[in-house]
């Protein structure tokens, strides 16, 4: 096998003139993040071999590469993205028209124009980073916060270190408050740095991402939209310098969830309900964002789940309570942060096991609190059959090199969720004061 | 249906209806949304992000025509070529290859714009290497007689050169002149000459394709490929054992798309250079064209997984996956979920065997004496 060699993560402005794309020397390629300005629309994977890249070539390519996003901005049909549903038509869109698309011209200075026009709403927001003994990204992490136009209503960080270690961290940045949470957990760290905040709009984002500038007025502006209770949005690799980052991004698929709009209501949650509603596609918690009031509604997360406890999906189990009551959920890509991917090579499986333990544990907590028997389906027959294909099935392209880590969540996932069974659930809805 | 945006081709539609049947506004409207929508959208951005072009010495160009008594069609091609050549300005030249009579020479007569010379020796490569050591224009263009060039052919392909000023060769989208017969309909559902609407630039390496670059398929098609003159100079002219005619009438235009990508160039397809061409009409012919197909490919397949050690896995590879698709091909056929009746595939699978079992070999002193009798 080759050696690993670091991606290069470059960011491209296609109102730039480019004058094509050439790879740095000792690098495994370019992984290109296409904006147009401040709205990011697609991506490139080119590796080394496929370099340099022309002009006219790299136009192409990203003008491919970006068409859905900017179809789905410009038109009413044609261009809407599937959700993780099982159906006839998953995008539940209609035929494009042709008189709109035939009227399309200058597409990206008509959809930043389109965009421009939209106020964005002063609403307050509260933005809530969770951080556990990881002070130089947190710094970098508050570092973006205060360049953030428009900017946040109030900054809390909770530090989840019994050591308090990021007090020193949160006393350089003025204004920003701090929160201690020595308890681990980080659902119990989520729901003391709820109890604090004070936002119309609560805003997560994790202490190893770095939100982009016009982060807030994305989400200030999808909240304008009364019928949206929470939402999601995009989040890219801040970096590629391991493989274990780039396998996560590229194999896995990171935590991207693609560039044009999502919408997940009620329909979305009964169409799946009998097979266990895929609510971790939804997003990730290092970008995300409720409106206060569905927390008197639906409880807050659940302290069994999340890094430090199951591992993780306390995000998404919260997601399931909100759409099993039939509140709608929007992922919105113009909300874009950037994620510091785990660097350690032997981190992927490691975040796959905790990824699965989480999984199967959340699977069971939404059983025991909703009865639907989609859960179990997944769990005993959905996950099982997947392993068994990946375990069996003959071919070079089947990533086999985590299966064992995952199982093996699989197992500590129910484990987790029978140990902790008796325990206190979410504080009742009824307790919580805002 | 050919859908195009200004210049550009985006899709092409078969759209089967019983006869008499009127297509609406609104069927069309959607027909073409629906197959169209996303090229469009693409083609605005490519548009609003294109940087106003370079000026660039153009290079030269001669369109070299190899024919063989097919007078009417050799006009017809032709006719389609002088507009172009009074608003551009380059070199048409005519290669009568071993003409039974004088019908072409006469028909050249007609056109005092077009240069004409004859190849006595029986064999397509044979009259493409006349045209390269013939030929004025740093590039050449050769064009097959039953083709008819698109308005923007010659546009297309100095748009091309300009993007691409380190290409070696360029190829374009073949479409069918008609559909006439149902042999010509068959052609076309099985993908007829066409090679898609999105441009496309070859080089050493093609992510996803571990053959590359020996299924030279992809790359383009003989009808209608330019290449630079002195890099085809370089890399010796074409093959004149492959396209002899019968016994092996194929392979030469694939074994020089390998070739030209194998030397370290670059191989551009550009769908706007655009011709139409003539499918073969009746059944038999049809069924011989797939014969050949199979034949022409696995004898260029086969000649150089015997002298490109490097490579010869990849070749491997490629006769295990083409028979393979070959079979399945037979097997969805015979069930009649695919467009093209067995016997058809049946006659590619047989080319092949024919084609791996030393036909290149054959071919070679076959032409090894039209060559000692010409000298």
């Amino acid at each position: 096998m080759s050696t690993f060699q670091p991606w290069d993560v470059r960011q491209v402005d296609l109102s730039v003139p480019n004058g094509g794309l050439t790879a740095a020397p000792d690098t495994g390629g370019i992984h290109v993040q296409l904006h147009w300005k401040s709205i990011p629309l697609g991506q490139l994977w080119l590796a080394l071999n496929e370099l340099p890249l022309t002009a006219s070539d790299f136009l192409r390519r990203a003008a491919r590469a970006i068409a859905p996003a900017v179809g789905d901005r410009l038109f009413e049909h044609g261009f809407r993205a599937a959700l993780p549903v099982v159906g006839e038509n998953p995008a539940r869109d209609k035929p494009a028209e042709l008189g709109p698309l035939l009227e399309c011209c200058q597409p990206l200075a008509v959809i930043e124009r389109a965009l421009g026009q939209i106020p964005v709403p002063k609403t307050s927001v509260s933005v809530i980073v969770c951080t556990r003994g990881r002070p130089d990204p947190l710094r970098n992490c508050l570092a973006a916060l205060a360049r953030l136009d428009p900017a946040a209503d109030e900054i809390l960080v909770v530090d989840n270190s019994a050591e308090g270690s990021a007090r020193r961290i949160t006393d350089q940045f003025p204004g920003v408050m701090y929160v201690s949470e020595p308890q681990p957990g980080l659902s119990r760290a989520r729901n003391a740095g709820l109890r604090q905040a004070t936002g119309t709009l609560i805003a997560w984002t994790d202490d190893d991402v770095v939100p982009h500038p016009f982060w807030l007025g994305a989400i200030r502006r999808t909240f304008a939209d009364e019928t949206i209770s929470a939402m999601t949005g995009l989040v890219l690799p801040l970096a590629l310098n391991t493989a274990a980052q780039v396998r996560f991004e590229r194999n896995f698929g990171g935590f991207n969830r693609g560039y044009r709009r999502l919408t997940y209501d009620r329909q979305f949650f009964s169409e799946m309900a009998g097979r266990g509603v895929p609510v971790w596609d939804i997003g990730a918690g290092a970008n995300m964002a409720f409106r206060s009031s569905v927390f008197a509604q639906i409880g807050t997360f659940d302290e069994r789940l999340g890094a430090g406890a199951a591992g993780c999906s306390e995000d998404s189990e919260l997601w399931y309570r909100m759409l099993a009551k039939g509140l709608t959920i929007r992922y919105e890509p113009l909300a874009a942060v950037w994620h510091g991917h785990r660097a350690e090579d032997d981190a992927y499986g490691a975040q796959m096991e905790e990824y699965m333990r989480g999984h199967v544990a959340a699977l069971l907590v939404q059983f025991e609190k909703h009865r639907h028997s989609g859960n179990l389906r997944r769990l005993l027959l959905a996950l099982p059959r997947h392993y068994l294909r990946r375990m069996t099935l003959r071919g070079g392209d089947v990533d086999r090199s985590t299966l064992g880590r995952e199982m093996r969540g699989c197992l500590r996932g129910v484990c987790h969720y029978l140990r902790n069974r008796p325990l206190r659930r979410t504080s009742p809805a009824s307790a919580f004061s805002p | 249906m050919l859908i195009r945006r200004k210049t550009r081709p985006l899709a092409y539609i078969l759209h089967e209806a019983p006869a008499g049947t009127v297509l609406t506004t609104e069927v069309l409207r959607s027909l073409i949304a629906e197959a169209a929508a996303g090229k469009i959208v693409e083609e605005a951005i490519g548009e609003e992000l294109a940087t106003s072009p370079v000026a660039s010495a153009k290079p030269s160009v001669t369109a070299a025509i190899c024919t063989r008594a097919r007078t009417k069609e050799l006009a017809r091609c032709i006719g389609s070529l002088l507009p172009l050549q009074e608003s551009h300005g380059f070199e048409i030249l005519v290669v009568d290859n071993a003409p039974p009579n004088q019908e072409t020479s006469a028909l050249l007569q007609k056109f005092p714009t077009v240069r004409y010379v004859e190849e006595p020796r029986p064999g397509l490569d044979f009259a493409r290497n006349r045209a390269l050591a013939e030929a004025g224009g740093e590039w050449i263009a050769f064009l097959d007689d039953d083709i008819v060039a698109d308005r923007w052919w010659f546009d297309a392909l100095e748009d091309a050169l300009r993007e691409n000023p380190d290409a070696a060769a360029i190829t374009g989208l073949v479409l069918p002149l008609e559909l006439s017969t149902t042999a010509q309909i068959v052609f076309e559902k099985r993908g007829g000459f066409q090679r898609g609407f999105d441009p496309r630039r070859y080089g050493s390496v093609l992510p996803g394709n571990p053959v590359h670059p020996c299924g030279a398929g992809i790359f383009g098609t003989g009808s209608n490929m330019a290449f630079r003159r002195d890099t085809l100079r370089q890399l010796g002219g074409f093959d004149e054992a492959l396209d002899t005619g019968a016994p092996l009438p194929g392979g030469g235009d694939l074994d020089m798309f390998f070739r030209i990508i194998r030397a370290g160039n670059i191989l551009v397809y550009e769908p706007r250079f655009l011709v139409f061409h003539e499918h073969r009409r009746d059944e038999a012919a049809l069924q011989r064209q797939y014969y050949t197909w199979g034949l022409g490919l696995m004898a260029y397949v086969d000649k150089h997984r015997r002298a490109d050690i490097a490579y010869r896995d990849r070749f491997r590879r490629l006769i295990r996956w083409w028979f393979h698709d070959q079979f399945d091909r037979l097997r969805s056929s015979l069930r009649g979920r695919h467009p093209l009746p067995a016997r058809m595939v049946l006659a590619e699978i047989l080319g092949g065997i024919v084609g791996l079992l030393g036909e290149y070999g054959r071919s070679r002193r076959r032409i090894e004496r039209i060559r000692k009798e010409f000298s």
